[in-house]
């Protein structure tokens, strides 16, 4: 679609939405000078940010239909926004293991199984419980005042509201744009919509199998790439720890 | 527009009812045949007097989950003061969440035979999820979320005992979830799916169950589901000697009860894990065929033959449980990264070469010996990983406290304790 034909009221509704969500954004991050009426206001128009951003997305269909696609993806939205603008680092984590979820959930009912499930067990089950972990040792009340508070939470509101506004502009774009037969994704949602819950067709059943051979074919080289780095990473870990020792022990021999 | 469900969606929320109905009680009385257990293998006779309310009839005992129940429901649900309400509150319910959803991926029988209803699929799989292609994968996400509720318990009770118990157990689960994914992978590159009933299907064709094929994959898997479980001897975190019952020290009442059933919950999910990837589902030699194309007998059988299974691996865990002492963790923790993992990429390795030599060793030595090469050759391995383990590990350990050992003496070769303390201390 050519920019010159964007319908005007929708543009002008993404520009008011981003200009709130900055606002509601610079509102709600963690500053020295918070009052409670800010923070509701804030609140306020997050949510009239939110219900702007969905009003100039393009269909979303029924809610009936995509009932649990609109509760996921808020969900998602939600705790992401959540996650920068609570006060504490354990419920940032947890409201980040919710935007996870929701982003999961997303994944899920695009027909993305491995990728939804993946998502989960790397992130919220491995990466994020380490979080936690660290989190919970470190005494979050013990922080120094300069930690809890936003570093310039005005540009970090305006960048993130400006990107979230051209991201949402250029896939309304390309969503207009209709995919060719031959590369349109077998949903397993349609199926599900349409009363079967058995697998679309017979090699539907082989998503796993295909993302694998896609992987360890056409994207070897990264897959390789990626494990090396890896294993660097962890070889890292373990000359620092001994490295740490080392020193330890000729500090004890230089006594 | 449409009131009623699909079918489909109607035959899921049967499952649903039967699974979580049949899972609660089987938890109430799995609790029961603990107990049972406990009183037996310590030579006591163990709850044998509730049985029909308001009469004198005893039956053994068998009322006695439904007092255990009724009593931990209609006690206090006291709330200390000094607790993060909201996710004191959320800890109960993800845990037990989780640990239910869970089972929307595991296979609880195999098939039933074609009822001809219109919209359902024949035959009706034993299964919530049967399009779910990444069964085993759901498995594991939902377990790692089930860690939150141990975590989020122990801190959000703001007690050092439930901290410890919550930090403890994270490090556990995230140590233990890489042997157990290794276990795992080579049953997933065996059987080629990530489906449990297609895993199981795989076994009841070929009757070589993986148990028998990879025993080191076995061993490692159920050393790591001991320890994903929780259960003794790998139960740190909530060791009642050390931590006065860890993450749930400061529960009660009904979120307690929520935290208990979930802890049972984890452990039939391990049961029916090893049942199903290892021990061949409702696969049983000579009674049951590979088929899906069966009678109700069948589908029956099939059904008793997974549960009885299910039944002996729980009856398993419940007498390891009185017959092994806790761990320390550092013993925990190399036994997960120094024994435990090699093991696993060992089985790993195998299993792999097996796979890829197959059809070679088919066609050069004829069906049946090429057979027994691959199972013969997972033992040998499982045999000589067994013994390089059993040699390079030491059998004792050290118990003197760190802090107390100057590294140079190790070094020099003076065992610890040797030196006094005093002078261990000044020499630093």
């Amino acid at each position: 679609m050519d920019p010159a034909t964007v319908p005007a009221p929708s543009g002008l509704l993404l520009a008011a939405s981003v200009a709130m969500l900055a606002a509601a954004l610079w509102l709600l991050l963690p500053k020295s000078s918070d009052t409670l009426a800010s923070r509701r206001l804030g609140i306020l128009l997050g949510a009239l940010a939110l219900v702007g951003f969905a009003a100039t997305g393009r269909s979303l269909g029924s809610v009936g239909e995509n009932g649990v696609f609109l509760t996921v993806s808020a969900v998602a939205l939600v705790s992401g926004l959540a996650t920068v603008v609570t006060r504490s680092p354990v419920y940032a984590a947890i409201w980040f293991a919710m935007a996870l979820a929701g982003v999961a959930g997303v994944l899920l009912t695009l027909g993305a199984q491995f990728l939804g499930v993946a998502t989960i067990v790397v992130y919220a089950g491995a990466i994020l419980v380490m979080f936690l972990f660290v989190l919970m040792l470190a005494q979050p009340s013990g922080m120094a005042p300069y930690d809890r508070v936003t570093n310039e939470p005005m540009l970090a509101a305006s960048a993130g509201a400006v990107l979230l506004g051209l991201l949402s502009m250029s896939i309304g774009r390309l969503s207009a744009i209709e995919p060719p037969a031959c590369c349109r994704m077998p949903s397993r949602a349609d199926a599900i919509a349409s009363g079967s819950a058995a697998p679309v067709s017979p090699e539907a059943g082989d998503e796993v199998a295909r993302l694998g051979a896609e992987l360890f074919g056409r994207h070897l080289f990264s897959v390789e790439v990626a494990g090396i780095l890896l294993l660097v990473a962890l070889v890292g870990a373990i000359a620092v720890v001994s490295r740490g020792e080392a020193a330890a022990e000729s500090g004890r021999e230089a006594a | 527009m449409q009131f009623l469900p699909s079918p489909a969606a109607l035959a899921a929320l049967v499952k649903i009812a039967l699974l979580v109905g049949g899972l609660m009680t089987a938890a109430a009385y799995l609790v029961l045949l603990e107990r049972w257990i406990a009183a037996w293998v310590q030579d006591r006779r163990g709850p044998n007097r509730v049985g029909i309310p308001l009469t004198k009839i005893r039956l053994f005992g068998l009322g006695q989950p439904l007092a255990d129940g009724l009593k931990i429901i209609l006690k206090e649900d006291f709330t200390p003061g000094h607790v993060d309400r909201v996710l004191y509150n959320a800890a109960p319910l993800v845990i037990l969440a989780a640990s239910l959803a869970i089972f929307a991926a595991i296979p609880f029988g195999s098939v039933l035979p074609p009822l001809g209803i219109a919209g359902l699929p024949d035959p009706v799989p034993f299964l919530v999820a049967p399009g779910l292609d990444v069964g085993v994968l759901w498995v594991f996400a939902l377990s790692s979320i089930a860690v939150y509720g141990v975590l989020l318990g122990g801190w959000a009770s703001n007690n050092k005992y439930g901290f410890l118990g919550g930090l403890r157990s994270s490090a556990q689960l995230v140590a233990y979830e890489i042997p157990l994914g290794l276990g795992l992978l080579g049953v997933v590159l065996a059987a080629g799916s990530l489906k449990l009933d297609a895993i199981i299907t795989a076994q009841a064709k070929t009757g070589v169950w993986y148990a028998l094929a990879q025993p080191l994959g076995f061993i490692v898997f159920l050393v790591a589901s001991f320890a994903e479980a929780a259960r003794l001897p790998f139960d740190l975190p909530e060791a009642e000697q050390e931590l006065v019952g860890g993450y749930h020290t400061e529960y009660s009442g009904i979120k307690l009860l929520l935290f208990l059933v979930a802890e049972f919950l984890h452990m039939v999910t391990a049961a029916f894990l090893i049942v199903i990837l290892f021990l061949g589902g409702w696969h049983l030699w000579g009674v049951t065929g590979a088929s899906d194309d069966i009678g109700w007998v069948q589908a029956l059988l099939r059904f008793a033959i997974l549960s009885a299974k299910i039944l002996a691996v729980i009856v398993f865990f419940m007498l390891v449980r009185w017959s092994w002492p806790r761990f320390r963790f550092d013993q925990l923790m190399s036994l997960a990264w120094k024994v435990m993992l090699p093991l696993g990429l060992v089985n790993l390795v195998t299993v792999a070469a097996v796979e890829e030599y197959r059809p070679a060793l088919e066609a050069a030595l004829g069906p049946g010996t090429a057979r027994a090469v691959a199972v013969a050759l997972p033992w040998a391995a499982c045999l000589v990983g067994w013994i390089v383990a059993g040699v390079f590990t030491p059998s004792g350990t050290d118990n003197t406290p760190i802090l107390a050992r100057d590294p140079l003496d190790v070094e020099r070769g003076i065992a610890a304790g040797e030196l006094p303390l005093a002078e261990t201390a000044g020499s630093r």
